[in-house]
């Protein structure tokens, strides 16, 4: 536990100078540590994020949301209706707010990486996390 | 030793660099710091306005504490109010303002927002890991994050809102590094110069290092005499000026007769006798001592005398007893070999060292015309009568017409007559006294002086014996011999005067000088064809070569003194005074004895057939030719 969380702050340290590596690599741990009913299958609007997520033998990814079982969502724009009944992780904290689907999210808030777990969104969607995640989850999106 | 003004540079660059080093490091220092130190006037100035703030928010009303301040702040209006408040403090370093407080998780959640960008809903949690936010809880002490790779964040201010001595929540002032970059912008030239500055002043230390190690490398080689192994010449200028003379004899060592063994037995073997001889030394002398290869088969030893055990004599003696029982061996050839060594106990109490070394040398010269294989002390007796006189003196004397000649009779023991007269150079100093040829003419060696003085001795005895009917004898030695303006004198006068030229015998010493047998036998000749006689000087004294004795064709043989001098006592002199009266009646030379100072040694000549003596016995020299009613 302590490991994860401490491997995990250098990662979201070091993230705040070179933001898109980082983020990826904030991501796959965070992703190594959910787990949802079905095969997890990776599909995001981020296509750098996508590409790298690619390369990581850990996930699928797959190239039309529509085969997907999990998004991670930069723009709002880019909800389409197929994808709306899919577990969502956002890149932003406000669309948390927006897209009440979204469970979770990883943002900047002044220079330092967030994580936020909504922790009503995963028991609704039958999302589990391991205990190294905990520390970040919330009950409701202030 | 290394060179002093080296060290002195060496250790200036050292210091310099050092010096450098530390200013530039105290302005890399200075460069992170003087951002804090320049904010943190600002911090302050925000803290206290907060604090105001603060007092008037929190005692106004009445919240007492966290859960009270964040019901509080939870209404939207009062948030904004107080949002609005903070943000006045905002500034183009001042980045972020906002209140942060704990949850009952132990979260640091957001209460307010003062910033203009990326502003946090209330109550929104802020994952800050750095150990410094729960210290400020624990210490309640205002708290500064110096931020790395934080966007453009140079620093984070952390300040404590305490009530009823708790901490219910943190202002927290992120502060960007603009001025920072600005300061760097500024101080950025300074660095470089210094940068530039170290790197010349660490490449002239490399230099000095790389000089200095040359140096020690090279040195062993610059002051080591490669055949012996021993400190040359060079070594002893650098030293000198280190040297404390009172603490050192000083002695010469001079292998004796060094050039017949070259020219004998070959350079080779000359090589082994220096190399063996220096082995010697050195094994005779103690650590403290400090043996140098002055020149050619001649040494320089330093004794160090402040280690009264043994005396500087007793090593002296020590080491020409050990070279003369060493056996010398080189290529089947056993080879006897001794050393004269002169003694100067006091060098401390001369001008300079090299006068003290003219002393050493003048008791070497000493030791050499007493037989060598001798060691000779310096002493205030013995420098009466060997105190050298410079080369100005002997000028002088020319110029004031002090040089004079006296005269020795040389006698015919057959008829009882003076055969001839040998003529001996004398200086008068100015209160008359007569001064000894050995007192200057060392100084003289190969100097133009020694040939003026040649040729005033030769002009002095010339007009001395032109008008009658006596003969003389005068003694050249073979750099005379080979100089043009002496033989011009000899040749302009005698070749006008025969009759002088036959009664004029010139002595050539017979020395290790003569180098060129062609050459003197030409001169000779020259002297020859004017109808004068030639003799040789100090015959049987150590440079006894027969051959070039044989190639002289000299008329007379004289006999060395010191073979004489004991004669009476000595058989082993007598016998080889014998050999050379034989060896000269082949030759169809005529002898002479010199230093016939007793009744028993003249005695002991008229046995064996000498033809003519000379010596105190008979007469001293003196200034007046000698009739022979004044002999014995």
């Amino acid at each position: 536990m302590k490991t994860f969380i401490l491997s995990l702050f250098i990662t979201l340290t070091l993230s705040a100078s070179a933001i898109n590596h980082h983020q990826i690599k904030i991501i796959e741990k965070i992703f190594s540590e959910i787990s949802i009913s079905t095969e997890l299958k990776i599909w995001s609007d981020n296509k750098k994020l996508l590409s790298e997520l690619k390369k990581c033998t850990k996930f699928i990814t797959v190239e039309n949301p529509k085969d997907a079982t999990m998004i991670i969502l930069e723009d709002r724009d880019n909800l389409s209706k197929e994808v709306l009944s899919k577990s969502i992780f956002v890149l932003n904290y406000n669309l948390l707010s927006k897209i009440p689907k979204s469970f979770g999210a990883l943002f900047w808030k002044k220079g330092r990486p967030n994580i936020v777990i909504i922790k009503p969104r995963i028991e609704t969607q039958s999302i589990e996390i391991s205990q190294a995640l905990h520390p970040y989850l919330e009950e409701r999106v202030w | 030793m290394v060179k002093k003004k080296e060290l002195f540079l060496f250790f200036s660059l050292l210091l310099l660099g050092i010096f450098l080093i530390y200013t530039y490091n105290y302005i890399k220092e200075a460069k992170h710091e003087i951002f804090v130190k320049i904010e943190k006037d600002k911090i302050q100035q925000i803290a206290n306005i907060f604090d105001n703030l603060k007092r008037a928010t929190l005692i106004h009303h009445n919240i007492k504490n966290a859960k009270e301040l964040t019901l509080f702040l939870s209404d939207k209006r009062k948030r904004d109010e107080q949002e609005k408040k903070l943000s006045f403090l905002l500034s183009s370093n001042l980045k972020y303002i906002y209140v942060l407080t704990k949850d009952e998780k132990g979260r640091f959640r957001f209460l307010l927002d003062a910033s203009k960008i990326d502003k946090a809903n209330f109550y929104q949690k802020f994952d800050v890991k750095n150990p410094k936010y729960n210290l400020l809880y624990q210490t309640k002490e205002p708290q500064i994050i110096k931020q790395k790779d934080m966007e453009n964040l140079q620093l984070t201010y952390l300040h404590p809102i305490i009530i009823n001595n708790k901490v219910v929540a943190i202002l927290s002032v992120d502060i960007t590094d603009n001025l920072q970059n600005n300061i760097l912008e500024l101080i950025q030239p300074l660095e470089t110069f210094f940068i530039i500055l170290i790197i010349f002043i660490f490449l002239l230390i490399s230099m000095t290092i790389i000089q200095v190690l040359h140096y020690f490398f090279t040195r062993k080689k610059i002051f080591t005499d490669p055949l012996t192994g021993l400190y040359n010449r060079n070594y002893l200028q650098e030293i000198l000026p280190m040297l404390k003379l009172q603490h050192y004899s000083i002695a010469m060592l001079d292998l004796d007769r060094f050039k017949v063994i070259n020219d004998t037995y070959g350079h080779k073997t000359g090589d082994f006798v220096l190399s063996q001889s220096s082995t010697i030394f050195k094994n005779s002398i103690r650590d403290s001592d400090i043996l140098i290869r002055y020149g050619g088969e001649e040494f320089l030893l330093f004794i160090y005398n402040r280690d009264n055990k043994i005396s500087t004599f007793e090593i002296c003696e020590r080491i020409r007893k050990n070279v003369e029982s060493f056996s010398f061996h080189f290529d089947e050839d056993e080879i006897n070999v001794s050393v004269s060594i002169g003694i100067h106990e006091n060098p401390s109490l001369e001008k300079n060292v090299n006068e003290a070394i003219k002393v050493a040398d003048a008791m070497l010269y000493v030791a050499k015309n007493e037989g060598r294989n001798r060691v000779i002390q310096y002493s205030e007796n013995r420098q009466k009568h060997t105190q050298t006189k410079d080369i100005n003196y002997v000028k002088l004397a020319l110029q004031e017409n002090r040089v004079i000649c006296f005269y020795q009779p040389i006698y015919n023991h057959q008829t009882g007559e003076i055969y001839k007269y040998e003529s001996l150079v004398r200086i008068k100093d100015k209160s008359e006294k007569i001064i000894s040829p050995m007192e200057f003419l060392p100084e003289l060696k190969h100097t133009n002086i020694h040939y003026k003085l040649t040729q005033r001795i030769l002009s002095i005895v010339f007009d001395a014996f032109r008008d009658n009917s006596l003969s003389v004898s005068i003694n050249l030695n073979f750099s005379d011999f080979i100089n043009q303006d002496i033989e011009d004198t000899i040749v302009n006068e005698l070749s006008n005067n025969r009759d002088l030229a036959s009664r004029v015998t010139f002595e050539i010493l017979e020395s290790d000088e003569i180098d060129n047998i062609a050459l003197l036998k030409e001169k000779i000749d020259t002297l020859r064809s004017l109808g004068s006689k030639i003799s040789i000087d100090d015959f049987g004294s150590g440079y006894s070569n027969f051959r070039t004795v044989l190639d002289m064709d000299a008329n007379y043989l004289k006999i060395d003194g010191s073979l004489i001098k004991n004669i009476d006592k000595n058989e082993k002199d007598f016998q080889v005074v014998k050999s050379i009266i034989n060896f000269a009646k082949e030759a169809q030379m005529k002898t002479i004895a010199e230093f016939v100072h007793s009744q028993e040694v003249y005695d002991k000549l008229l046995t064996i057939d000498v033809d003519y003596l000379q010596g105190y016995y008979i007469a001293q020299p003196s200034e007046k030719i000698l009739q022979k009613e004044e002999l014995f």
